[in-house]
């Protein structure tokens, strides 16, 4: 009797853990590196159609300071969740998509959560830091049909790190610039003339690059294609559409680059549901 | 028995009338017993009245068995008799038909059937049919033919036509004094039975048909496959799936295989457990229908090695791998998951050409066009004004996909058209849940509104961002849509291990013909199991609803090496698409004709907007093996509008292929091709058990009886009464017949035992 009375709380518990793995988790709202008390929106919890994720990832050298420690292993909340909720109802504003209004962050945690939100948003991914284990589920996570965009890493530094992140999840797929043509710069709007989108304190210093004697002069629309042509990895490197999204209520940030930086967002992500 | 008690057979109570010969009315009759049965009341009731052993019930019993008595005696006074239609001797011939096919040499442990036959005759019938009658001797295989003695028949004939025969010896009466038919066969018919109007033909000449049946009824070592059901025409790579129906006897319990081969290629095999004896039992194989051309598929169960019929172990049967790629039309509301992932669940499928319309904002659509795994549009203009206006620019495509689409972004005639779509067109709709979808998206109150296989809830919110479980019904579980594993139970198991789909709607109830293959399980709030995914047929199309916008999570969750979600898109989008006719669609009834050569060549002719084409010129265009190309016209068939038909007699065994051409004046309406094939030597093979229910209900339908062959002999004095040939009418006495001298007895004793049990004696 005893014996049958454990299996059936082992059974249970087993059954309760795999129900927790492969269920998807709510709304959690994390303190940020620059706000740590944002306001959540009243329908936070209203589930939508679609909810773009933010990647939390382990920082390279896990915080502490210094350049690549700066930030005390939070660098993946950068502009998070101002920007966020100031792009996400926007795209449900400018489209059809029935986007929910705030954010889902996920974790490359080997659980199955991240699976449930097959569109993932990653900023500042030249402190990233990926070891085998989550660069192996980022990889299932995109061959299954997951989309990354990356965003706001700058000069050869931070592309070297991201590079050697993004390495470990494709060491065979090439990286490669996206030409105007590509059918990402034209699924909603035609973005064949595209301009730097600069972070606030690029612009404070009246340019619209950061790094600029560490190669971060020039922005870089970039991607990694899957095996049937598509892109799954979006790449912007040296720019800062974050910020663009971030201060688009902001009075002094150009309106002509965060109107690119939405565009940027909507065409990227209506590329995700079409390819 | 019945002779025993009855004095005459059976038979000559069918076909003789009752008559009395005492020629007194029958009213009379009727006087009398009144008259008796008052005067028998009357003596009992006095009788009984002084005695308290005689109550009412009792006296009552006894007056009405002494009513029934005097009733007895006035009958037999009236003197019965039947009046009854006899062959006047020397003057009738009587047509002997014995069975002159393959299945005749099967040997029933102790002899053929031939043997048997032979047996039959020579034993002293065939003697006594020639003292009073001239006798006729048929062979019967797919017609009958006159013989003069018994050594002329070989039991080598390849088919046996039963009603044809018949038919043909019937018409030699019209000339000649056919008093009776006599038919020696195990009733392996191979055309299914004899048809109504052979029937009437020989009732109509009241020829008598006395049948007698040969070989057993049932085998005792034997497993035959009595049918094979197959697609005739399919996609190319298509799952397809052969249902096999079989029985057997003497292997009840044992294990056996069942192989489906496209010449010496095993395409698919299936093992499966023999059920009880003589039970038909249906077992359905999956296989590939592979690329295009036309395919000779055997199906066959590994023969036992004590097996008495190992010929009727296999079956052949043409698939027709049709070359078309099938368009679709995808037409979405929102960019959302189920969109991306759907399309990428079917873009390894060659055989589909899927296009998209995608509302990626108020005001602007997405289109995309994908075949072989190729995107973009081919035809820059391609549904650049959206969803079509046009009949002839919609009905250009097989199938549609509505996903979460609000019914009125379409216009009233948009909707028209879609139920056209389906109904006149025949083509495959699909429609999936989502927040503009089914009654939140106002479809209910659409003009499609017909063809949905669901009656679509009156009220909205019917969508719900919630997860629920997905299970099949048993019809899914037999769905080729629904079969993402081969084995029917490892299926089941599959889907319940699917992970649960994102989001569910309520499509409402089934509508009456709609077919529910899987139901949905909110996994929250404790809500009802509803329909997942619905088909219905509607006109000549087909409809479906998948009541999710979350089945992608079944990509998502599940390893990328794990097929589920692409394979039940690519089923689901096939069988949409699978049955939609072209303008022109070529059949025959029987694309394998089993040792017969006369095709029946059908044409369903539509025009450009799929309307009936009654004014066609029509040919069929066929070319066969070692025959010179034929072309046959093909003439309006004349109670089906736009269908045309023609008999066509394949001259020899083999392939032949067939190209229906349709036009009206100078336009050319357009063009369909099909297979069939004649086998020769098979048909025999096969139902070799004696048919002894088809020779009953040919005899009893006709005034004849059926006869075992040690009881055939009778039929030497039986055969004497018929209608047919030239005849004289007999009077037989039934007075004196043992039932009626054992009702008297009867009658009395019980009134004595009565009265013994009474003490009243």
């Amino acid at each position: 009797m005893r014996l049958r009375a454990v299996l059936l709380v082992a059974l249970l518990g087993a059954f309760g853990a795999w129900g927790v793995l492969h269920a998807q988790k709510p709304f959690k709202e994390y303190p940020g590196f620059e706000y740590t008390n944002f306001e959540v929106p009243p329908d936070a919890n209203v589930p939508h159609e679609w909810t773009r994720a933010r990647l939390k990832y382990t920082q390279y050298g896990g915080g502490g300071f210094g350049r690549r420690g700066f930030g005390g292993g939070n660098r993946w909340t950068m502009d998070y969740p101002r920007s966020d909720r100031h792009l996400l109802p926007g795209i449900a504003r400018l489209t059809r998509i029935d986007a929910r209004s705030v954010e889902q962050v996920v974790e490359l945690d080997n659980s199955d959560d991240i699976y449930n939100w097959p569109t993932l948003y990653g900023v500042e991914v030249g402190y990233w830091s990926l070891n085998d284990e989550e660069a192996r589920q980022l990889r299932e996570y995109l061959n299954r049909g997951g989309f990354l965009m990356v965003d706001d890493f700058h000069g050869n530094t931070e592309w070297e790190i991201f590079e050697e992140g993004i390495k470990k999840v494709f060491p065979d797929r090439d990286i490669v610039d996206l030409p105007d043509a590509h059918p990402i710069f034209h699924t909603l709007y035609d973005l064949d003339h595209r301009i730097q989108v600069p972070g606030e304190a690029a612009l404070s210093n009246g340019v619209t690059y950061e790094q600029g004697n560490n190669g971060g002069r020039d922005p870089h629309w970039r991607g990694i294609y899957d095996n049937k042509g598509r892109v799954v990895v979006a790449i912007c490197h040296n720019m800062d559409l974050g910020d663009a999204w971030e201060h688009a209520d902001d009075a002094w940030y150009p309106a002509e680059m965060t109107g690119l930086a939405y565009r940027i967002a909507i065409n990227y992500f209506v590329y995700d549901f079409t390819h | 028995m019945f002779e025993f008690l009855f004095k005459y057979p059976l038979s000559i109570y069918r076909q003789g009338t009752f008559i009395f010969l005492a020629g007194w009315p029958l009213w009379l009759m009727g006087l009398g017993v009144l008259v008796a049965a008052g005067v028998l009341g009357f003596l009992i009731w006095r009788q009984g009245s002084g005695s308290s052993r005689m109550g009412v019930v009792r006296r009552a019993s006894v007056w009405v068995l002494q009513t029934a008595l005097a009733f007895l005696l006035l009958f037999l006074i009236w003197h019965p008799a039947l009046s009854v239609s006899t062959l006047k001797p020397q003057q009738n011939i009587v047509a002997v038909v014995i069975d002159d096919s393959t299945s005749m040499t099967t040997d029933d442990e102790n002899s053929t059937r031939k043997e048997a036959a032979e047996k039959v005759l020579n034993g002293g019938l065939l003697k006594a049919l020639q003292e009073k009658f001239q006798v006729r001797l048929y062979r019967m295989s797919d017609h009958a033919e006159r013989i003069d003695k018994l050594e002329q028949l070989t039991a080598g004939a390849t088919a046996t036509h039963i009603g044809e025969s018949l038919k043909q010896v019937a018409a030699d009466a019209s000339s000649l004094p056919i008093g009776a038919m006599i038919l020696l066969s195990d009733g392996s018919d191979n055309t299914g039975g004899v048809d109504l109007e052979t029937l009437s033909e020989i009732r109509r000449q009241r020829i008598p048909v006395h049948t007698i049946g040969l070989g057993r009824e049932t085998m005792s070592r034997d497993v035959e496959i009595s049918n094979v059901d197959v697609s005739a025409r399919a996609l190319p790579e298509s799952r397809l799936g052969a249902t096999v129906s079989f029985h057997q006897h003497g292997y009840t319990g044992q294990k056996a295989k069942i192989t489906l081969r496209e010449g010496s290629k095993v395409v698919a095999s299936q093992d499966v457990t023999l059920k009880a004896e003589g039970t038909e039992q249906v077992e359905t194989v999956l296989f590939n229908a592979g690329d295009a051309g036309v395919k000779t598929l055997e199906a066959s169960i590994d023969p036992f090695p004590n097996e008495e019929n190992p010929r009727n172990n296999r079956v052949t049967r043409l698939v027709n791998v049709d070359p078309r790629k099938p368009k679709i039309l995808y037409m979405e509301g929102e960019p959302r998951w189920e969109f991306k992932f759907l399309r990428r669940a079917v873009e390894d499928d060659h055989t589909l050409h899927l296009y998209s319309i995608l509302r990626t904002a108020p005001n602007k659509i997405y289109r995309q066009e994908q075949e072989d795994g190729k995107q973009g549009l081919t035809n820059i203009n391609e549904l650049k004004d959206g969803f079509p206006t046009k009949v002839e620019d919609l009905f250009g495509f097989d199938g549609l996909v509505f996903g979460s689409v609000d019914a009125p972004y379409l216009t009233k005639n948009q909707q028209d058209m879609v139920k056209q779509f389906v109904d006149r067109r025949g083509g495959g709709v699909l429609f999936l849940g989502g927040k503009d979808s089914l009654s939140d998206g106002g479809w209910a109150k659409s003009a499609a509104a017909d063809i949905l296989p669901t009656t679509l809830p009156e009220r909205k919110n019917t969508y719900s961002f919630a997860g629920a479980d997905v299970e099949l019904t048993p019809e899914g579980r037999d769905s080729l849509i629904t079969r993402i594993e081969e084995d029917p139970n490892k299926n089941v198991e599959r889907w319940k291990k699917l992970p649960y789909i994102r989001t569910f709607q309520d499509p409402g109830d089934p509508k009456l013909g709609a077919v529910v293959l899987a139901n949905f399980v909110p996994r929250e709030g404790g809500g009802a199991k509803r329909p997942l995914l619905v088909t219905m047929n509607y006109g000549r199309g087909r409809t479906a609803i998948f009541a999710t916008g979350g089945s992608w999570r079944w990509q998502m969750l599940q390893p990328l090496a794990d097929m589920s979600h692409e394979m039940f898109y690519r089923q689901l989008l096939r069988w949409v698409v699978s049955d939609t006719p072209r303008h022109i669609t070529g059949s025959t009834p029987k694309s394998l004709l089993a040792d017969e050569s006369h095709v029946k060549l059908r044409a369903e002719v539509r025009d450009k907007t799929y309307l009936p084409a009654g004014d066609a010129t029509v040919e069929a265009h066929i070319t066969g093996e070692g025959i010179p190309p034929e072309v046959v016209n093909m003439t309006p068939e004349p109670l089906e509008q736009g269908v045309y038909g023609a008999d066509w007699t394949a001259p020899k065994a083999g392939s032949y292929y067939v190209e229906v051409v349709a036009k009206r004046a100078a336009e050319e309406l357009g063009t369909d091709t099909f297979t069939f094939r004649r086998e020769d030597g098979i048909a025999e093979n096969f139902h070799v058990e004696q048919n002894r229910e088809l020779l009953q209900k040919l005899s009893a339908e006709t005034g004849g009886s059926y006869y075992k062959p040690a009881d055939a002999q009778k039929l030497g004095k039986d055969i004497n009464y018929s209608q047919a040939g030239i005849t004289v009418r007999e009077t037989r006495d039934l007075w004196d017949m043992p039932a009626i001298f054992l009702l008297f007895l009867g009658i009395r004793a019980a009134e004595w035992l009565l009265r013994r049990r009474w003490g009243v004696i």
